[in-house]
């Protein structure tokens, strides 16, 4: 068991306060600019994930796993499709739960 | 009985009319949807490595959710490692028919996964056991997974004293599984407060009385508790112990033992 480099669960919100972390959240990909994705994350503010696997579709849902390199960028390790149906709200929600009351739970 | 793992973790300290059983706080077929982080904090934290106790409950079986690494597969066995984002944990999965190698086969690495395992037998070999582990379709699973110990922890570190509110409690119903936390006596407070005369105190005494007599020491005593031990306990008129004493013998949640002053629940184990 190794719990040495947890991943936060971040909003566009939280990315700010875990500057150079491992953090992962789940973006809407809006767009495809060169060799960075623009994303919405579920807050509503407009991530840009920089990384090797960009072979998510627009539209569709992506999960990124990386580190926080900006207020509002994401160096990427590893990102997902989640596919074209999932609830950002409740994603949001997560978010701040896990940074917030259940912390203790997660990291 | 509480056989199967899959189905409902439900730690329930409670009666509800359509389980056949009430599990007594000693009962360990739970399976509870965990994170390695909570996993992790309980091990180290406890004296005896043996049992795993989170949040006061005894964890039989665990369901985690994560990123499958390491899969290495071999003839009798594949194991692999779990990274759900709050820790990475090992596990093996033993393979013993066609069923178990095609269920298997198709994990890859990278891939999300449930799994539903033990953790007996983590303080020798370092590694869980794995039950069964189903790829996720569904990426919003991943979410509810998450919620599902938020929940139970709520849950679990609630004060019960003084809770004599009639919380209805939602069962969060996640395919087969359902995620194990404390039930309030939900079901005998609605009972009660449909037959009884007047509204919060009564109910409230109702459900008192049956506290005590669910409690594993009354429970264990094969002659239940008396009447009187009941009255001194809750500090309440005796009149209406007796009341709602009777109140429980006629719905049949308890029963007179040696006399008619010796009361025992009949949804004990």
């Amino acid at each position: 068991m190794d719990t040495s480099s947890p991943t936060v669960f971040v909003n566009g919100e939280l990315l700010k306060l875990y500057m150079g972390r491992r953090v992962r959240t789940v973006v809407q990909v809006i767009r495809n600019e060169g060799g960075a994705v623009v994303g919405q994350s579920t807050d509503n503010q407009q991530l840009t994930v920089k990384g090797p696997n960009q072979s998510v579709p627009v539209m569709h849902f992506m999960e990124v796993i990386g580190v926080a390199d900006g207020p509002q960028s994401i160096r990427a390790e590893i990102c997902t499709d989640f596919g074209s149906n999932f609830d950002m709200a409740s994603y949001n929600g997560l978010c701040k739960l896990a940074n917030g009351q259940f912390k203790n739970l997660f990291l | 009985m509480y056989s199967s793992q899959y189905d409902g973790g439900a730690f329930v300290s409670s009666q509800s009319p359509d389980s056949s059983v009430a599990k007594t706080r000693g009962n360990r077929s739970t399976t509870i949807p965990l994170t390695v982080k909570q996993i992790t904090d309980a091990y180290e934290s406890s004296s005896q490595k043996s049992e795993l106790i989170v949040d006061g409950v005894d964890v039989g079986n665990i369901v985690l959710v994560g990123m499958v690494c390491n899969k290495a597969s071999r003839a009798t066995d594949a194991t692999f490692t779990l990274d759900d984002g709050t820790g990475r944990m090992d596990f093996i999965r033993w393979v013993n028919d066609a069923a178990d190698s095609s269920e298997t086969a198709i994990i890859e690495n990278g891939m999300y996964v449930s799994i539903v395992g033990s953790f007996k037998g983590f303080n020798e070999r370092k590694r869980a056991t794995a039950f069964a582990i189903r790829p996720i379709k569904d990426h919003n699973q991943i979410v509810l997974h998450f919620i599902q110990p938020i929940r139970m922890h709520l849950e679990n570190t609630k004060s019960k004293v003084g809770s004599l509110s009639q919380t209805q409690q939602s069962f969060v119903n996640e395919s087969s599984f359902s995620s194990g936390y404390k039930e309030p006596q939900t079901p005998v407070s609605n009972y009660a407060s449909v037959n009884s005369k007047a509204q919060g105190s009564e109910t409230d005494i109702y459900k008192l009385v049956l506290d005590v007599l669910q409690e594993p020491s009354s429970l264990a005593s094969e002659h239940g508790i008396h009447v009187d031990e009941v009255v001194q306990r809750l500090g309440l008129p005796a009149k209406k112990v007796k009341e709602a004493i009777d109140y429980h013998v006629d719905v049949g949640h308890i029963y007179s033992t040696i006399d008619d002053f010796h009361f025992k629940s009949a949804l004990g184990d």
